[in-house]
């Protein structure tokens, strides 16, 4: 009996149809019970962090082994670049670590998927150690629970170029503060320099609308809101910036790699960074070093942005008492202390940024920058909203890239951002 | 027993060409056919990263036809299609016809016109990022000649041009190489005979060149059309993630890219949007494969 080759090919997608349907994916998570004997094997995976500390976490895995008998930790880290794509395919394989350094956009879609365990239920008892608002640093719009353990904070500095300032007439030791304060400068720049020296080399993010005092998000996190009038406003600024070439031409296409080149080519005047990149300018931009201004995060709301850093216990795993414990670990007060000390980054937990070593100046652009930092963390807001995606990002920038083209108004481009949005806000499920 | 020996090799012959083959069928299994089948299936279904998906039938290709970056990636990788192909099918011919000849030192412009194709392509585009910047070597010269700064990196059609151009560029001593090895076969006599009739060396290229490497001409048609159709590299570097300014210089790849990865990333879709480009790559190919039946015929 002969079988035709279109029966044969039907035949199969008939087959591979419903098996490719269930193939990987979250299977609605594991236990969130994380009690019992603290043993085994565990790994835990950072990101982008070997290549600078390894010392330090080679130490805190030793640290760790010695004081739980019976556990033995592999460390895996993860290059910055693809990180989020390495944590979805290890998710989707179900090959994840038991232990995962993100940030709150990636914890979302793994808690989502039941892969992050629910520390409120899991962890309970560490949450008096860490700041309030670290700690719901890791909450999801739409669930109940906090989904990883806080662990650095940062804020980075915003530098500026203080001989672009003043040959432009502005006042090198009075930088903007405000969003009104660099327009005008941007606008007093652009003019001075006939167009050759741009202020900013990026286009607004949702952070930037965030420290403009725009509502990102309505209160319930189903839906975004930065179309209103003071959305519509900060977008009116950038294009006018835009078209003065206040903003630089390139900024449609920037990325930081690219900002950053520009900053230090002293084709853009400010940009953000932080104290590691002060090194990075010492080496290569010697002249721009000399005449480097430091100032805090331009902000119309009086508060800063604030990065959180994260450690999520995947709820798969089967050292579930293990990968809590190592994750407290890593992030308990004394040593998010002994990192900080190594690299600018902001402990979480309560009462670390009162230590003198975030308080007091010696001198020095490092610890300058470290305080006033500190100061402000205190008061920061994390303004990235948990559910706004790669996707989400893409579809704003596209938007207001429209916008200062002129190819539609202000008003237009921020409706059919958020109208993308919550259309892939709605698909996130 | 020679008659038992032989009978054995008999019976174990059907099985030792799959044995053979067997190391090939399974890669290629592996990492051709099942990956094409699961993007076939996935193309029909919901399917998200973490989140299994339902079978939705023509939903993902009815959503296609309603997505403007759909169109805008279908329009940029057909005109990538068009502004590449000829270039990449008439320039390599002319180059391998230069350095086919043997005069001194032509050894180094075969290699020199070879490098591009063997250099990292990331490398490639950082360089002609830095060339083509608003402040790069390109926009210096420009200005030194008192012309004005041009924005290779930040219009939308000139950032095509140059991904292009970056294309075209690294294309050519692949290319080259396939044209050379073509000539080779190209019998000197009809050259010859040309010239006694009095043939200039344009009309004996037209004439005798031309149709000799005209099959070969239509396999780099085929391969060049195929690859430019599916460009991601040149344009992702250049444009960067995004896809150029408001995006308008997304490619179908870098759709697929974009839409399909990421842990929010929408397998189904993104499945949908590469059967599209299979489909056209195989359509591209039956194209040039008729147009050049025919001419033959």
């Amino acid at each position: 009996m002969r079988i035709s080759r279109r029966a044969f090919a039907a035949a199969a997608v008939a087959v591979l149809l419903p098996l490719s349907a269930c193939g990987s994916g979250g299977d609605g998570g594991g236990s969130s019970d994380a009690s019992g004997k603290v043993e085994g094997d565990i790994t835990f995976q950072t990101w982008n962090l070997r290549a600078n500390f390894k010392p330090y976490f080679e130490g805190l895995i030793a640290e760790f082994e010695k004081k739980y008998p019976g556990t033995e930790v592999k460390w895996v880290d993860q290059p910055a670049e693809g990180y989020a794509d390495k944590i979805s395919a290890d998710a989707a394989g179900g090959t994840l670590p038991d232990v995962v350094n993100v940030s709150p956009d990636l914890v979302a879609p793994l808690a989502k998927a039941g892969l992050a365990l629910d520390l409120d239920k899991a962890a309970p008892q560490y949450k008096k150690e860490y700041l309030p608002g670290a700690w719901a640093g890791h909450r999801i719009p739409g669930m109940t629970g906090t989904y990883a353990f806080p662990w650095y904070l940062n804020t980075g500095p915003l530098f500026y170029n203080k001989t672009l300032f003043k040959e432009a007439g502005l006042d090198p030791e009075k930088p903007p503060k405000t969003y009104d304060d660099l327009f005008a400068d941007a606008l007093t720049m652009a003019g001075k320099s006939g167009g050759k020296v741009a202020t900013l080399a990026n286009v607004p993010t949702i952070e930037d609308f965030g420290r403009y005092g725009v509502p990102l998000m309505n209160e319930e996190g189903t839906a975004f809101t930065f179309n209103d009038a003071k959305g519509v406003e900060l977008l009116t600024k950038y294009k006018e910036l835009y078209d003065a070439k206040a903003l630089d031409p390139q900024a449609l296409t920037a990325t930081p790699e690219s900002s950053g080149k520009k900053f230090l080519t002293g084709a853009v005047a400010m940009n953000p960074g932080s104290a590691l990149d002060l090194g990075n300018f010492k080496k290569q931009a010697p002249s721009l070093y000399k005449n480097i201004g430091i100032t805090d995060q331009i902000t119309s709301t009086g508060h800063v942005n604030m990065y959180v850093m994260g450690v999520m216990v995947n709820s798969q795993s089967k050292r579930k008492p293990a990968a809590v414990a190592f994750a407290h670990f890593v992030t308990d007060a004394a040593h998010q202390m002994s990192f900080a000390k190594k690299v600018a980054i902001f402990p979480s937990t309560a009462g670390s940024l009162d230590d003198p070593y975030f308080t007091k100046e010696d001198g020095t652009d490092e610890t300058r920058v470290r305080v006033a930092a500190a100061k402000s963390l205190k008061t920061a807001v994390n303004y990235t909203p948990v559910l706004f995606s790669e996707q989400m990002k893409i579809a704003l920038r596209n938007e207001v890239a429209k916008a200062l083209q002129g190819k539609q108004s202000p008003e237009e481009a921020l409706d059919n951002a958020v109208k993308e949005c919550d259309r892939l806000l709605q698909q996130q499920g | 027993m020679a008659v038992s020996g032989i009978s054995r090799v008999r019976r174990q012959l059907p099985t030792s060409p799959w044995l053979f083959a067997a190391p090939g069928l399974l890669v290629t299994g592996a990492f051709v056919l099942y990956p094409f089948v699961s993007t076939l299936v996935n193309a029909f279904t919901d399917r998200r990263t973490l989140i299994p998906g339902q079978f939705v039938g023509l939903a993902n290709f009815r959503e296609l036809l309603q997505d403007d970056m759909f169109w805008t990636g279908l329009r940029n990788s057909t005109l990538y299609v068009l502004g590449v192909v000829p270039p990449l099918v008439v320039l390599p011919l002319l180059l391998a016809l230069l350095v086919q000849k043997n005069i001194p030192g032509i050894t180094f412009f075969r290699s020199a016109f070879y490098t591009p194709v063997v250099a990292s392509i990331v490398v490639v585009g950082l360089i002609w990022v830095w060339l083509l910047d608003d402040r790069g070597l390109v926009n210096s010269l420009l200005e030194t000649v008192g012309a004005g700064r041009v924005g290779f990196l930040s219009d939308q059609w000139l950032l095509l041009l140059s991904a292009m151009a970056v294309t075209v560029w690294k294309g050519l001593g692949y290319y080259m190489i396939i044209y050379l090895a073509a000539l080779g076969n190209v019998p000197r006599e009809l050259h010859e005979a040309a010239a006694v009739d009095g043939a200039g060396a344009v009309r004996r290229f037209l004439t005798v060149t031309v149709p000799a490497v005209r099959s070969t001409m239509v396999l780099v048609g085929a391969l060049s059309s195929v690859a430019a159709f599916k460009v991601f590299s040149e344009v992702y570097l250049l444009a960067g993630p995004s896809g150029g300014p408001a995006g308008e210089d997304t490619t179908l790849v870098m759709l697929v890219q974009r839409t399909g990865t990421g842990l929010t990333g929408r397998v189904g879709y993104a499945s949908a949007i590469s059967v599209v480009v299979f489909v056209v790559t195989v359509a591209l190919m039956l194209l040039v494969l008729r147009a050049d039946r025919k001419e033959e015929s």
